[in-house]
């Protein structure tokens, strides 16, 4: 690993920890109740005041700390069940083979066809469930592609030498798997965690721009939606619109290049040929 | 081999798109309340007994469970998808129209970016390692990273309202309004949303053709080609980039889903007047029959892409007999 990937690394794990620990320590860092009003509607960045209000008077800057809590819950909560879920499957389907394998295949080639977002839009409108609720969702949705590439692994992790070695001493099928065939996996499920955070923050923070979120919540998409919408870009106030996307964007990139980074690490492939 | 292939290919579509018809046809029964007696409350204040029992019975609420989902089935297969409650026609005529202005940006953007993707991924690639590649690199993981709304809204800031270039939404001048849709007038509102779908869709093209170059530049063939003397362009374009493109079939693939995602939040920032915006509308006014039409519409464009990628596929690399690479 060269010097600047290691500075990268570092970096990204800084601000993924610092997002963490701004969303546990909420209550204490911010400077007012999200909800409360306090002051003067839409005034600009003071002293009182860091990022200026709204157009309800609430203080900008203590919303988009509580909102890191709602962003945050989502990406890893999803992430961890859909991971879990993949991995699982995974590892069972691939160690199985056989009828087991071709009917999970096959229901994951049927699910995988079927556009998630819009799906998860619908079921959003009509049951407006709560946040935890919309992570769940994710994670179970989104959990396909984590079987497939887990699966992938598996097919040759289940034909080793070492495999077939322990089956040959009397090991349950259960024991291999939990010992030998998930150690190998993780790796995989590791980045694959990191991978899909990402994503199911993006598509979190993306509901609430399009304004199916929990309004008791405060988020950052629907902070983005409300500003774009009562015209903060006609009236030049950058400090209502942009400090939501910028917290989403910097997360973002985090989790991009710790995953990039930590694959390239598993990759031995990727790692050679690269420098 | 090839014919059973084709059947199971076409029988897992079928069965897609029957579990995304009965998904809504399951939603539509765990709703609350039932649905004439509400939307009739919500408009006159009173439901009528008769006008309800008129109403279930001509929609065949009044039938067992499971004769209802037959039917339902089978209207969906006969495209009879209902009546959007905004607009008040078909929904299928809804979606229809709205698809072309979908297709008029989504076009263009996924083959600039499928172009664009291919020729940086593949020089990315090739010269693994060196500062080029690794700029390349980290600067599309870094828009890959902006969420498609935000770089659209930021696009539409920059280039719309502080350069004043573009156009700040909509699909035609007012001036339409007298001299009717002039082509070039379209294409200067279409710029920016195109643009940013492309940002949006190349990346993934570049970062999936710059791996698959990794793998080949390590193959024999091109060692041989090497070893033959060729120069390194002659290598790259004759040898690596026709074997490293292969994979890029299954990406459109991949990306289908990802593009209909992204044109929701495009095509509302930009007010483009595409599928992507009519669900943001249909979702506002809470129009049932059309986010459904829409879900379907989705699944069936999703089905057509993957079965176009796996039939293309054997065309383009004659050693992969359908049904046995992608």
């Amino acid at each position: 690993m060269t010097v600047s990937r290691k500075i990268i690394l570092a970096a990204s794990l800084g601000i993924i920890l610092t997002y963490c620990a701004v969303a546990i320590l909420a209550p204490m860092i911010a400077p007012y109740d999200p909800h409360a009003i306090t002051g003067a509607p839409l005034s600009p960045p003071d002293r009182e005041h860091p990022l200026g209000t709204n157009d309800l008077a609430q203080d900008i800057f203590s919303r988009l700390i509580w909102g890191t809590r709602a962003t945050l819950l989502i990406g890893f909560l999803g992430a961890a069940i859909a991971v879990v879920l993949g991995t699982g499957i995974g590892i069972v389907s691939g160690y199985y083979g056989g009828m087991i394998d071709e009917a999970i295949m096959r229901i994951i080639d049927v699910a995988m066809t079927i556009p998630i977002f819009p799906l998860l839009l619908i079921l959003t409108t009509f049951f407006r469930p709560g946040i935890y609720v919309i992570a769940v969702l994710m994670g179970l949705l989104g959990s396909f592609q984590g079987v497939r590439l887990i699966r992938s692994q598996v097919l040759s992790l289940a034909v080793a030498d070492f495999v077939t070695g322990t089956k040959a001493l009397g090991a349950r099928d259960s024991y291999i798997m939990g010992r030998h065939i998930l150690p190998n996996v993780l790796p995989l499920a590791g980045v694959k965690f990191v991978f899909s955070a990402q994503h199911f923050m993006l598509i979190g923070i993306g509901l609430g721009f399009l304004g199916i979120g929990d309004p008791s919540v405060v988020d950052w998409g629907q902070m983005i939606n409300r500003a774009s919408q009562n015209g903060a870009i006609i009236l030049g106030l950058w400090w209502w619109l942009i400090p939501p996307g910028l917290a989403v964007t910097l997360i973002s990139l985090a989790l991009a290049w710790l995953g990039y980074a930590c694959e390239d690490e598993i990759n031995p492939r990727l790692r050679l040929l690269r420098v | 081999m090839k014919g059973v292939y084709i059947i199971k290919r076409l029988l897992t579509s079928l069965a897609a798109f029957c579990i995304s018809v009965t998904i809504m046809f399951i939603l539509l029964r765990l709703m609350p309340g039932d649905y004439i007696t509400m939307y009739l409350e919500t408009i006159y204040r009173y439901a009528p007994p008769d006008v309800v029992e008129a109403f279930n019975h001509v929609y065949s609420f009044d039938r067992p469970v499971l004769e209802q989902y037959l039917l339902y089935l089978m209207d969906a297969f006969q495209g009879n998808w209902g009546y959007s409650l905004i607009y008040k026609v078909p929904v299928l005529t809804v979606i229809g129209e709205k698809l072309v202005w979908t297709m008029v940006i989504l076009v263009p953007a996924t083959a600039l970016a499928i172009l664009a993707g291919i020729g940086i991924g593949a020089y990315s690639g090739w010269k693994r390692g060196s500062k080029v590649d690794i700029a390349l690199m980290n600067g599309m993981i870094f828009v890959r990273a902006i969420p498609s709304y935000w770089l659209a809204l930021m696009i539409l800031i920059i280039f719309g309202y502080y350069l004043n270039l573009f156009p700040l939404g909509g699909y035609v001048d007012t001036s339409a309004l007298t001299s009717g849709i002039d082509p070039l007038d379209v294409a200067k509102h279409a710029v920016l949303p195109i643009l940013t779908l492309f940002l949006f869709s190349v990346t993934g093209t570049y970062y999936l053709m710059r791996n698959s170059m990794l793998m080949t530049a390590g193959e024999d063939y091109i060692i041989t080609a090497r070893a033959k003397g060729l120069d390194e362009m002659t290598i790259l374009r004759k040898h690596a980039m026709k074997n490293a493109m292969l994979p890029m079939v299954t990406m459109v693939t991949l990306d289908c889903a990802g593009m209909i995602t992204g044109s929701i939040f495009v095509e509302t920032i930009f007010s483009w007047p595409g599928l992507g915006m009519l669900t943001y509308k249909a979702l506002l006014f809470r129009d049932l029959p059309l986010l459904q039409g829409i879900l379907l519409i989705d699944t069936l464009l999703i089905i057509v892409a993957n079965i176009t990628a796996d039939l293309i596929y054997p065309l383009i690399d004659p050693r992969v007999q359908v049904g046995d690479g992608v």
